[in-house]
């Protein structure tokens, strides 16, 4: 039993490092879903949908300090910005889970789910995955110095990519809603 | 506005490429800030304000026998 505890207390830093790193990769597995629905599928988002969309950034942002510097500056980041998601996306739902003229959800369903909808559980996603590092791998620890150098250029690697496509969201954004109001009836700029 | 709040976002994300990090998490709060004041901006209506009539409660009664 004591051996146990011993080799996990070893593998603990290892772990936490490739548990932020999945959290990392599947946001921006996410973000990069919704630009294919929306290039691909030609479904542009609604104003409150585009600040999901921030929000889930902010999220990506706190992943990447915390797995670069190894302080909790990083967790508590992300948790501003995944509260963040929650709000928005659950009052977006509540906006629009009584049709009325104006008012109903923007954009197809996916799996019958609507994406507000959806945001709210990647949210919850996030709060719950926070909850389980912090309470089953235990938060602050150096982790061993192999995984560190793998993770490092992994996580940096992933930045550079979730950068880039911050400035792809930047650019349709300018595109779509110009220096003003946003609309889903079409891109502004464009004839 | 919407603009003007990822491109502080991606001015983060640059400064936290090139390793400037009080300057990225200085531009990260004022994207959130600006977020905050446009989600404000954007669920505001004349009409109901912040509030949502459409979504209908009803206030059951305590005392209620359940026996019909």
């Amino acid at each position: 039993m004591r051996e146990i505890n011993r080799i996990l207390s070893l593998s603990a830093p290892a772990l936490d490092r490739v548990f932020l790193f999945a959290m990392l990769l599947a946001l921006a597995a996410i973000l990069t879903i919704a630009m294919v629905v929306q290039y691909g599928l030609g479904e542009i988002p609604c104003p409150l949908c585009l600040l999901q969309r921030f929000a889930i950034f902010g999220c990506c942002f706190g992943l990447i300090k915390q797995l670069q510097s190894g302080s909790e500056r990083g967790t508590g980041i992300s948790l501003i910005f995944s509260i963040l998601l929650l709000v928005i996306s659950a009052r977006q739902t509540l906006l629009d889970i009584v049709p009325r003229p104006g008012h109903e959800y923007v954009g197809s369903a996916i799996f019958g789910i609507h994406m507000p909808v959806w945001s709210i559980f990647i949210a919850l996603g996030l709060l719950i995955g926070f909850a389980i590092r912090l309470t089953f791998l235990g938060g602050l620890h150096s982790a061993p110095a192999v995984e560190s150098y793998l993770i490092r250029r992994l996580t940096r690697a992933l930045a550079i990519y979730v950068a880039f496509i911050c400035a792809i969201n930047f650019l349709s954004v300018v595109v779509q809603c110009g220096m003003d109001e946003c609309h889903t009836s079409g891109y502004r700029l464009l004839p | 506005m919407m603009a003007a709040i990822f491109a502080t976002l991606l001015i983060a994300f640059i400064f936290d490429l090139l390793g400037y990090q009080r300057f990225a998490l200085r531009c990260l709060f004022i994207s959130l800030a600006l977020c905050i004041v446009l989600f404000l901006w954007e669920i505001y209506s004349p009409v109901y304000g912040f509030r949502m009539p459409w979504l209908q409660v009803e206030v059951a009664p305590l005392s209620a026998p359940f026996a019909s």
